[in-house]
């Protein structure tokens, strides 16, 4: 195999696999990138087993063929060089020759035989535009639990109904749901689990390819693919029953108010300094037309923030964990929020709020006892 | 400087028992169960003693060694009930009391000279109102320091009271075996005389800085022990400090080592349920469960697990508790088995969105529960998987069954 590629097309695709490049050697290969050159394009494919990112792009091919080369050290290299034609030439000893105006280098390869073959992808479900699935993914990937063993919410749902896609994730202690219209083209009840790394991969893919495109959604019964442009993500589905949702979203809350987005986030993060480092315990007290965020530390100090508010009912006060506050306030685009509760034991709900908002966001927090 | 009362009941689990059956008085008494069973001794009265028979030993030597004692099953609730009994009494004396296991409590009784009079006095007063109170003999140490209090009710033993005059805690302690030290046992002993010291006066001539290379920290505060003042471990933390818990433990040594699956977890979630109901008792939510598993060669092994949220429910104690086990269990016959709770957390904290009726209805179930057993005793309520796991409770009285300050610095083995 032999071609030559521009720099800047090499090293921006390189960066794109480097998230699914596996970074343990279990399996050495794994640690590589296939490289597959034919007619006028190479292709580059990396894979974890778990995910795998197949890109493509122009190249002056000489000879056709494929070899694997270590992923990193190649990006790593590559970097380094001036912006040029670089050549590319794997021999039948699987090395990699790279020549680039008077730099020349060898880098020890695999062959590609024993390369793992990525999974097909069959007729597609839906064109998802690329903007709108990254801004919901953007809206629900933080709740997503860090708990390893609880691999059902080591992701987000996915559901397509015949005029909205919808996508939730919890960690059992919060939940995250976002709902848009979309025509699906009549596909309705399509439901899949999209583990979190899959969901932080079509983030960087749909940065590069622009909001304004659009990503070819299929699937098959164990994995989905995304086609965004020229490239193509493949994750393994999770398995096993995401909980059920609707049962723990909340029919209605007694009480609300409506807060400037800013304002409260800015009067979170300062009183969060005196919360506990581990528990992130705050108190949100309301009380007619204001509310009050506190935390003390016995041994460090205590802090408190108040906001003006339109509120009328009852003093009620509720120990949150000012993280989770936190993460719906940076998710949120709108300029206002509406904070719905009931009391200090019952699950808190927090939404855009606004008459422009003309989408389905609702994030619901279980209070801490404190 | 602080005036420190250490008192120490004597053979207290017989002394119990010859209450309720007053022909055991005099006679040799071993409770820990039938002479031919597996467990240990957990307590021995004086005579039993003198025939070398003392607690910790294993039931079937103490039998070899004094086979015509009277052996006794026991009955926990009964030193409890007792115990309770010292406590109040020890209360109604002074506010500042620490109960360090059944069986003995430290009393900071600093400046109370003018209502109890000169150090001695007050020990022989405290000692006469036990007595009163309860019809049981105990041993009073009175020192400077909590240390010395100790060493020193243990040579006022049997029925006395001893006051080490301040300023004279050094010459007391010098001829005594550095084994009366609390906190040296066999290893550490045997590590020390090694290095030729065999009384507490040839530690406290020892460069501190030797100590220190020779043993690490753990030296330091031999050092300082050796000197009489209150240094390693639990002894560092202040006098009402030392009243906080770190963790909850129950374990269980089986009659005989058993490789039987279902036993072994209804065991286990008997367990579970007795650490949970003691978080409860105290208002603590555990965030770490661990369990320790030991097997017929005496290997043991710990292993431990950090809940998402803290708990007090046996349920969620029972569920990390068993899976923990069914991870580390090598499917060898299991000699001692034990459920600990550690990480405690005066309150829940985050509460959970995807359980929780789930958990409101256990919460009720377990405070209904505890209720019952107030009323009815410890066994009348119990998880069903807890049925089988069911013995009857050995308790020692060595090891403390109330709350454990974690011992902080003292190494496994020493040298």
């Amino acid at each position: 195999m032999e071609f030559t590629i521009a720099r800047t097309d090499l090293v921006r695709e390189l960066g794109l696999l480097q998230g699914v490049v596996e970074k343990r050697t279990t399996i050495p290969i794994l640690s590589n990138v296939l490289v597959e050159a034919s007619s006028d394009r190479i292709t580059l494919t990396a894979t974890d087993l778990e995910l795998g990112i197949r890109c493509s792009c122009p190249a002056k091919v000489k000879k056709a063929g494929s070899g694997t080369i270590p992923a990193k050290r190649l990006l790593d290299y590559v970097r380094l060089l001036p912006e040029a034609e670089i050549s590319v030439k794997v021999g039948d000893n699987h090395w990699a020759n790279i020549t680039c105006g008077r730099s020349r280098t060898r880098i020890a390869g695999m062959s590609r035989d024993s390369y793992p073959e990525l999974p097909a992808s069959t007729e597609k479900v839906a064109d998802l535009p690329a903007g709108l699935l990254s801004s919901m993914i953007q809206q629900t990937i933080f709740a997503i639990s860090n708990e390893e063993s609880r691999f059902t919410l080591n992701g987000a749902l996915m559901l397509l109904k015949g005029d909205g896609l919808v996508m939730v994730a919890t960690d059992g202690h919060r939940l995250s749901m976002s709902e848009r219209p979309l025509d699906t083209g009549g596909v309705s009840g399509f439901r899949a689990l999209i583990p979190r790394k899959a969901m932080g991969e079509i983030l960087k893919l749909t940065a590069e390819a622009g909001a304004d495109s659009t990503i070819a959604f299929s699937s098959t019964d164990n994995h989905l693919f995304f086609q965004i442009g020229e490239r193509l993500l493949i994750s393994r589905k999770l398995t096993g029953n995401f909980p059920d949702y609707e049962r723990v979203l909340p029919k209605e809350h007694p009480h609300s108010v409506a807060l400037a987005k800013e304002e409260l986030k800015a009067a979170i993060e300062r009183v969060a300094q005196f919360s506990d480092e581990r528990s992130h315990a705050v108190r949100v007290q309301v009380s007619a037309g204001e509310l009050k965020i506190h935390s003390s530390l016995s041994e460090t100090g205590e802090s408190e923030d108040s906001i003006a508010a339109t509120y009328e009912g009852p003093n009620v006060e509720i120990g949150f964990n000012a993280v989770y506050v936190l993460d719906f306030l940076k998710a949120c685009g709108e300029p206002s929020v509406a904070f719905h509760f009931k009391d200090a034991a019952s699950a808190g709900e927090m939404r855009p709020a606004g008459e422009d908002v003309n989408y389905t966001y609702r994030y619901i927090i279980m209070p801490m006892r404190i | 400087m602080q005036t420190i009362f250490h008192v120490d009941m004597d053979a207290f689990f017989v002394s119990v028992e010859e209450v309720f059956d007053p022909s055991l008085k005099g006679k040799a008494v071993v409770v820990g169960g039938p002479a031919n069973a597996r467990g240990v001794v957990s307590a021995a009265s004086y005579e039993a003693r003198k025939f070398g028979v003392h607690s910790a030993m294993p039931l079937r030597t103490a039998y070899q060694k004094c086979p015509h004692a009277i052996f006794l099953n026991g009955h926990r609730e009964r030193y409890a009930e007792y115990s309770r009994k010292v406590e109040q009494e020890l209360r109604a004396f002074t506010p500042l009391v620490n109960m360090a296991s059944i069986d003995e409590a430290y009393l900071d009784v600093t400046g109370t000279g003018r209502l109890h009079g000169p150090p001695l006095a007050a020990g022989h007063k405290l000692h006469e109102r036990v007595r009163r109170a309860t019809g049981l003999n105990c041993s009073i140490g009175i020192s400077t320091s909590r240390l010395v209090s100790k060493i020193c009710s243990d040579q006022a033993k049997p029925n006395g009271v001893l006051w080490v005059v301040p300023g004279t805690e050094a010459r007391f302690l010098a001829p005594l075996d550095v084994r009366k030290i609390p906190g040296v046992g066999k290893k550490t002993e045997e590590a020390l005389h090694l290095c030729g010291i065999r009384k507490i006066g040839d530690l406290a001539k020892l460069d501190e800085e030797f100590l220190e290379r020779r043993f690490g920290k753990w030296g330091l505060a031999l050092a300082g022990k050796s000197k009489g003042l209150d240094a390693g471990g639990w002894f560092d933390s202040s006098f009402i400090e030392a009243e906080d818990p770190k963790s909850i433990s129950h374990e269980h040594t089986f009659d005989e080592d058993t490789a039987e699956r279902g036993r072994l977890i209804a065991t286990i979630a008997h367990l579970s349920e007795m650490v949970g109901r003691r978080l409860r008792d105290h208002g603590f939510f555990a965030r770490t469960v661990q369990i320790k598993l030991r097997d017929e060669e005496f290997h043991t092994i710990t292993r431990a697990h950090t809940l998402a949220q803290a708990s007090q429910l046996d349920t969620e104690i029972f569920a990390e508790a068993r899976a923990l086990f069914e991870k580390n269990w090598n499917r060898k016959p299991v000699r001692l088995i034990g459920v600990h709770a550690s990480n405690l957390e005066e309150s829940e904290g985050q509460a959970n969105l995807l359980d929780q009726g789930t958990k409101d209805r256990w919460r009720a179930a377990m405070s209904a529960a505890d209720r019952l057993r107030e009323k009815f005793g410890d066994d009348s309520v119990s998880l069903a998987a807890g049925l089988q796991g069911r013995f009857r409770r050995r308790v020692d009285e060595t090891s403390t069954q109330r709350l454990e300050p974690e011992k902080k610095d003292k190494p496994k083995s020493s040298g």
